[in-house]
């Protein structure tokens, strides 16, 4: 079974979170989909030790909330409930889903279009899923368009590479005033 | 000679003529590929292939934002990147960039410079109170030439060897000049001034190919006699009265061709010459966005200043159109400028407010609105003006007033006011009339 995440965002659209659920809950939430599959969900220790592994454990916490939120709004949890392997580590699907969405806010995935789609694609991806309409390559090309963790890091050395080239004009102009000073005293 | 130019009247400011133009010439074969994809563009009836040429261009575009400062920035602070930017729908869910923003980061929206790009720094003409300050590379710069060759070809007009262009201005100042013009069959360019006495003779004289000119030159044009008619006379008034065109046609029998520009995007459309009020837009250069009250703009072509969905101010709305003329593309339909406005003189005739907008360029304004409130008197009310500068720009608005047909000075009223005061729902009113036309 193929998820349509183009209709799961139009449902989300449709359904916009109003307030976000209490931490507890959305685990609870995320467990009962593992549950409804019949996997046994993460245990507290696998909560824990992935709140632990998070870089931003606040952030970490707004991506949990996000996760029920989309599970629960639309028809990915009854989606993925229906298409998870009876023997799925849980707890291994959460550790590499949550790797994968690291640098994305719970505002990002509410109100950002592209992010959203990055954030229901690698769950999709997390679950051994298939996107419908696409075949795996297109699917793998367009979460590689979407990474937000990728993008970051190619921005960040945009940025460095444009500083680099300022200071290099910088000292260029430096020395070129110096070279400059020099001659006029020369000439003096 | 300059005998018919009030002293009061010499208020342009100093001019930078470039006049290596021989090293426009390594351009001639861009030029040629720019008309040629706008031609070739304006024949495409079939709109997914359209689009997804211009989907195909998007590529250089992401490259360009990723470069620049601002967008980089900006993008990662909306939790975006260009990357996202892959479909003309995806174009929706990015940023717009209004005049103001453009205005405070002029230095960090463009892409790193290169000697190569041979960047100038030019200003818009501030017709909102707030120039803009753009940075444009030598392409940028030439790119009216390129688009005029396509414009000719929809004219059917047929250039002479080494053709002649005229720059006919009513501006204040009458500055002239004369430069060669490779870029367009090795032609040459000339600026005239209408303020000066021998204005009629040296366009007799010169008998241009191509004429572009404003408002206040087309009327003067039309009020000139055995005059050579060139091949093709354009304009870019955004609204041009009808009886401009039917009093210029009768006197300069040539195609008139009005285009829709600004100084931070180039030309961005021209109106149809089968039927006036629609502009088709010059994709595959530009990105008007369809279906919206305003236009909004994504420039396509590369250049040092990126443009994402940039708003020049104007309303408008753009659906995908097969003309009668022939064009195929998308049209831009009840475009309104930014608050047409035309003042009356003395003797009763109307002139285009905005040819006053000149004027305002040189004064660091917050906001400003002048009003027509009798014929001979006017209301400037400015919000957070330095009171150095409420002197010398009154003077310049008298003359300029004197160069539009107020032969004596008007009355001017100044009145401070908050800037909220002036503040208006969508585009910027500067200009209003409170008397009726004659």
């Amino acid at each position: 079974m193929a998820f349509d995440v183009k209709n799961i965002q139009k449902q989300l659209t449709d359904v916009p979170l109003v307030s976000p659920y209490p931490h507890d809950l959305a685990v609870a939430i995320i467990c009962d989909t593992f549950r409804l599959a019949g996997v046994r969900p993460p245990s507290r220790g696998d909560w824990e030790d992935l709140e632990r592994r998070a870089k931003t454990p606040a952030l970490w916490r707004e991506q949990v909330v996000m996760l029920a939120y989309v599970l629960t709004s639309s028809t990915l949890g009854a989606e993925t409930a229906a298409m998870l392997r009876k023997n799925t580590d849980s707890a291994t699907v959460m550790k590499g889903f949550f790797v994968q969405v690291e640098p994305l806010t719970a505002e990002m995935i509410r109100s950002n279009a592209f992010r959203q789609e990055e954030f229901l694609r690698k769950w999709v991806h997390a679950v051994d899923g298939q996107v419908k309409d696409e075949s795996t390559r297109e699917t793998a090309a367009r979460l590689k368009q979407l990474d937000y963790r990728e993008a970051l890091q190619e921005m960040q050395r945009a940025e460095a590479a444009r500083r680099k080239e300022a200071d290099k004009r910088a000292k260029d102009l430096a020395d070129a005033a110096q070279r400059a000073a020099d001659a006029r005293g020369w000439r003096e | 000679m300059t005998l018919g130019l009030p002293s009061d009247a010499r208020v342009a400011p100093r001019a930078n003529i470039r006049r290596d133009t021989g090293t426009q010439r390594p351009h001639v074969p861009w030029a040629e590929s720019i008309a040629g994809g706008l031609s070739r563009f304006a024949a495409l009836p079939d709109e997914t292939a359209a689009r997804a040429e211009l989907e195909s261009r998007l590529a250089g575009l992401r490259a360009a934002l990723l470069a620049s400062p601002y967008y980089t920035r900006r993008l990662r602070d909306a939790g975006l990147h260009p990357g996202d930017l892959q479909t003309l729908a995806d174009l929706r869910h990015l940023p717009k960039l209004e005049r103001g923003t453009l205005a405070r980061h002029w230095d960090e929206v463009p892409t790193p410079l290169s000697r190569e790009d041979e960047s100038v720094v030019v200003r818009s003409s501030g017709s909102t109170g707030e120039p803009v300050k753009v940075v444009r590379d030598r392409l940028d710069c030439l790119h009216m030439w390129a688009v005029l060759r396509f414009w000719l070809e929809r004219a059917r007009a047929v250039l002479p060897p080494r053709p002649r262009v005229v720059l006919l201005d009513a501006l204040p100042g009458g500055l002239e000049y004369s430069v060669r013009l490779p870029i367009l069959h090795d032609g040459a360019l000339h600026r005239i001034s209408v303020l000066r006495d021998d204005a009629r003779e040296r366009l007799c004289r010169v008998r241009p190919a191509v004429l572009f000119s404003d408002p206040e030159g087309l009327r003067w044009l039309s009020e000139q006699r055995d005059l050579p008619a060139p091949a093709l006379i354009l304009t870019s008034a955004q609204y041009l009265p009808q009886d401009t065109r039917e009093a210029l046609a009768r006197t300069v029998p040539a195609p008139l061709l009005n285009y829709y520009a600004t100084t931070e995007t180039g030309p961005l459309a021209w109106e149809c010459l089968g039927g006036p009020g629609r502009f088709h837009v010059l994709a595959p250069d530009v990105w008007l966005e369809p279906g919206l009250d305003e236009v909004v703009v994504t420039r396509l072509r590369p250049s040092v200043l990126p443009l994402l969905r940039y708003l020049p101010g104007d309303a408008g709305t753009v659906d995908r159109d097969a003309c009668a003329c022939g064009f195929h593309g998308w049209t831009l339909e009840r475009f309104g400028g930014r608050g047409a406005c035309h003042f009356t003189t003395p003797t009763g005739r109307t002139v285009d407010a905005w040819a006053l907008a000149w004027v305002f360029k040189h004064h660091a304004l917050r906001a400003f609105r002048l009003t027509q409130v009798e014929r001979s008197r006017f209301e400037l009310e400015l919000a957070g003006a330095e009171a150095s500068e409420v002197t010398p720009l009154c003077e310049r608005i008298v003359a300029a007033l004197r160069n539009l047909g107020w032969s004596e000075p008007p009355r001017l009223d100044v009145r401070h006011v908050s800037a909220e005061d002036l503040a208006t729902s969508a585009k910027p009113l500067p200009f209003r009339s409170r008397v009726a036309a004659a």
